[in-house]
This record gives structure tokens, C-alpha cells and sequence, in this order.
């Protein structure tokens, strides 16, 4: 369809260069340009009623005359002026004339082309220049966490040898508040049992231990109670009545566990 | 025979960032009969954030005592423990009455067995002849009845030990259990 058109197209352009081929060409001098005058008037003024310049009439305040104030007015005068302007303006008009055109002279002037970049003078170069990069990749989810803030159960040691490493105090019974028979009972196993005359003894105090399992004791006499160092045989060992005493002759600490009844 | 008087001594210290408690269970003589303590609980900071102040009452009460509860076999008669323990909020368990002893400066009393109530739930009570009085406080767990119930069991193994040396005890033995595990 476009080839079809495109050789018409040359066909006609070059039946048209053919026809036009054998035309003489003839160079024609052009008239010059005249300006003719007609003879036109020059513009007038007319004045025109109303625009007469203003006038004042002097007028006299006879009632003020007398007064203080009136005294000082002035009185007022009038000057004609006139206005010349119109008159002036129609006799300074001047009539320009065109000069005729003349062939050939006028000449092609080029126009230069506006500068394509322009050079700034006296600019401070910034010591560096910070490059802008686009972060194209969108920021991942975050991943979702669970912290279960339960505190773990513990677990539980036994410490029983920790605990008996420890000596334990054991206060001394009131041995005033022990029913009287009871006390000689315990006293007569106490010489039985130490082979001490009961003049000889002092009692130190009546204490419950355990009949195993102790492995030491030591008597704090300021608080009435014994220090006692124990095994883990005295935990389920059976609680006994135990007397310390102290031999008077020399001092020496005697003790023995007495039977309840 | 009535079945002999246990007293608990309950005790939770915290070392450097870490807990740890300890239960002493005595007789009337305060001769051990049973004693466990837990493992040092290190919370995370996380944890001590989200718990806040309510971390240290929470360990204590929650974590550390009730873990070493659950390994007696029978409930103590008295669960016993430090007045600032007490006086920091300590629920307790109905189970047994929670209380904490702790000894007065306050004259002694007309004669043994003697109580002072200095209010609902704290009184005096004389233990032993002339000497100052025994200061006795008890969790807000505890009625009237089981207050009256503790007193007599607190006279009686008042006469045979002094019935706040083994909480000491207890403190001392966690401390040389912290030593020997750091």
C-alpha cells in the first residue's frame, strides 16, 4: 500500500520537474518604494466649553470681621493661569517620513546562538561530593518470636549432711520444774551410771539427744545448753533424757543417758 | 501417742543474680529431721524485666518455697520463716500456719505461757522464766483459731529449743552451699 503510494508520489514530483524544466527565468528590476504625501493637515486644538481654566470670585466674611479669628484669615486671591498645553502640543507636531526602501540594503544578520552551559567563576568546590543510592529491595518481614517468660521449675538438692555439718544448740530442761521423784530417779542412775558419789557431781543440765549418732557436744553454760555436732544416724534415732555433770574434785565433765519411766 | 511436733524453717537468700532457698524441718529439740534446698535459679534478664518487682516475692513464694514443700512427706506443723519475709506480703498456705518468731526487747511477762497481743495478728508469748519474750507474727492466712492452735505448739517446743536459732541455721547452711557450688 505505502510502495503504491510512494511511486506516485515520485511520479508526479517528476512530471512536474519535467514541466517545469523549460521555463525561462526572467530577472525583473523592482520599482522602487515611494512614499507619497498627500498633503495631510496638521492636528488642532479645538478648546472645547467646560474646560475653561478655573476661576475664584473673592468674597468677604463681614460677620467674622471683628472677631479675633477672622482677623487672621487672609483673603484670598486669584490667579489666571492657563493652561497651553493643547495649543503646544498641536503646534509641535512633526510629521515623520519613511525613507523608501532600497534593494540591497538590507543585510542577513545572524543571530548567535545562546551559550550552552555557563561557566561559573568564583564557586567553591565542596570537598566531597555524596552519591545518592536508591535501595531498591523491600525490607524483609520480621520473623515472629515467642519468649515463654515462665520461670523453669527449680530442682530440690537434699542438704541433711550440710545441715548437720552444723552443730545444734539444745537448751537444758528446767530441772526445778521436773517432778521431785523423777529427778531422784534420774540422780541415782547418774551415780550408777558415772560410779561418782552424788557429793562429788554437779549437774550441768538435763538435755534430750538422740541416743546415735552424736558425734560431739560441747557445754555453753552461759546459755544452759550443749553444742552437739550429730551423723545423719541421730535424725531417726529415738530422743533419750541425758544428764551432764560435772565431777567436783577435778572438774571433769561426766555424762550418762537415763531411762524414763 | 500424739505424733511428734515438726517445725519448718523456710529460708530464700539470693546470691549475686541468683536464688536459691532452703527448708529445715526439726523436732521439738531442734534436731534436723529433714533438709532441702533448690538449685540456684539465675532469672534472664528478660524475665526480670517482664516480672519486674514482682520477681523476688514470685520466686520465693511461688517457685522456691512450693518446689520445696512438695518434697516433704508430711506438712510441718509450723511453717516458720524471717519477719522481713513475712512482713514483705507472704501469702501462705491453709494448709499450716505461716509465721515468723523473733526475739523482743520487751519485759518479761507475769510467768510462762503468758501472751500479749500487740495486735490481730502479732502477739508475745513467754517462753521461759524472766527472760524477754518471744515476738510471734503470723500470715494474714492464719484465723484466730489456728493462731491459738500454733501458740501451744510454740510453748512447747519452746521449752526445749530456741525457736529462732534454726533459722540461722538454715542461712548459714545456704550460704556454704553457695561457696561449694560456685
Amino acid at each position: 500500500m505505502f510502495g503504491k503510494v510512494k511511486d506516485a508520489m515520485a511520479d508526479a514530483a517528476e512530471t512536474l520537474r519535467r514541466t517545469f524544466a523549460g521555463l525561462a527565468v526572467r530577472e525583473v528590476a523592482p520599482e522602487p518604494f515611494i512614499c507619497r504625501d498627500h498633503g495631510a493637515r496638521p492636528l488642532g486644538a479645538v478648546p472645547r466649553p467646560g474646560l475653561e481654566p478655573p476661576m475664584a470670585a473673592l468674597t468677604q466674611m463681614p460677620l467674622l470681621e471683628d472677631a479675633a479669628e477672622g482677623k487672621a484669615l487672609e483673603l484670598l486671591h486669584a490667579e489666571l493661569r492657563e493652561e497651553e498645553g493643547w495649543a503646544r502640543w498641536g503646534a509641535e507636531t512633526e510629521v515623520i517620513r519613511m525613507a523608501p526602501l532600497e534593494p540591497g540594503q538590507a543585510t542577513r544578520m545572524a543571530v548567535p546562538p545562546l551559550p550552552r552551559k555557563v561557566r561559573a567563576l568564583g564557586t567553591v568546590e565542596p570537598p566531597a561530593r555524596p552519591e545518592v543510592r536508591r535501595v531498591a529491595e523491600p525490607l524483609a518481614p520480621p520473623a515472629l518470636r515467642r519468649l515463654n517468660p515462665e520461670l523453669a521449675s527449680v530442682d530440690v538438692e537434699p542438704g541433711l549432711e550440710a545441715i548437720l555439718a552444723l552443730a545444734v544448740p539444745i537448751q537444758g530442761e528446767d530441772i526445778q520444774r521436773l517432778p521431785k521423784g523423777l529427778w531422784m530417779r534420774y540422780s541415782l542412775q547418774l551415780v550408777r551410771g558415772t560410779g561418782v558419789n552424788v557429793r562429788n557431781l554437779e549437774v550441768l543440765g538435763l538435755f534430750r539427744i538422740p541416743r546415735k549418732g552424736v558425734a560431739n557436744l560441747r557445754h555453753d553454760p552461759r546459755k544452759s545448753r550443749i553444742m552437739v555436732q550429730l551423723e545423719s544416724a541421730a535424725v531417726r534415732a529415738p530422743r533419750a533424757p541425758f544428764i551432764l555433770a560435772r565431777r567436783k574434785d577435778d572438774g571433769a565433765l561426766l555424762s550418762c543417758f537415763v531411762e524414763e519411766p | 501417742m500424739a505424733d511428734p511436733i515438726k517445725l519448718a524453717y523456710f529460708m530464700a537468700v539470693k546470691e549475686g543474680a541468683s536464688y536459691l532457698g532452703g527448708l529445715l524441718v526439726t523436732d521439738t529439740s531442734g534436731i534436723p529431721l529433714d533438709f532441702r534446698y533448690t538449685e540456684p535459679i539465675t532469672p534472664t534478664r528478660l524475665q526480670s524485666i517482664l516480672y519486674g518487682k514482682s520477681l523476688e516475692p514470685h520466686l520465693k513464694e511461688e517457685v522456691i518455697q512450693k518446689t520445696l514443700l512438695k518434697e516433704l512427706k508430711t506438712p510441718p506443723d509450723l511453717f516458720i520463716l524471717s519477719a522481713a519475709e513475712l512482713a514483705g506480703g507472704w501469702s501462705g498456705d491453709a494448709k499450716y500456719p505461716v509465721l515468723a518468731v523473733q526475739k523482743s526487747q520487751e519485759s518479761a511477762l507475769a510467768k510462762v505461757g503468758d501472751t500479749f497481743r500487740a495486735g490481730p495478728r502479732d502477739l508475745l508469748l513467754q517462753l521461759t522464766e524472766g527472760a524477754a519474750p518471744l515476738r510471734v507474727m503470723f500470715a494474714a492466712s492464719v484465723d484466730p483459731a489456728a493462731q491459738e492452735q500454733a501458740v501451744v505448739k510454740l510453748l512447747e517446743a519452746g521449752y526445749h529449743m530456741d525457736l529462732t536459732e534454726p533459722l540461722e541455721r538454715v542461712g548459714v547452711a545456704l550460704q556454704s552451699l553457695v561457696v561449694k557450688e560456685s
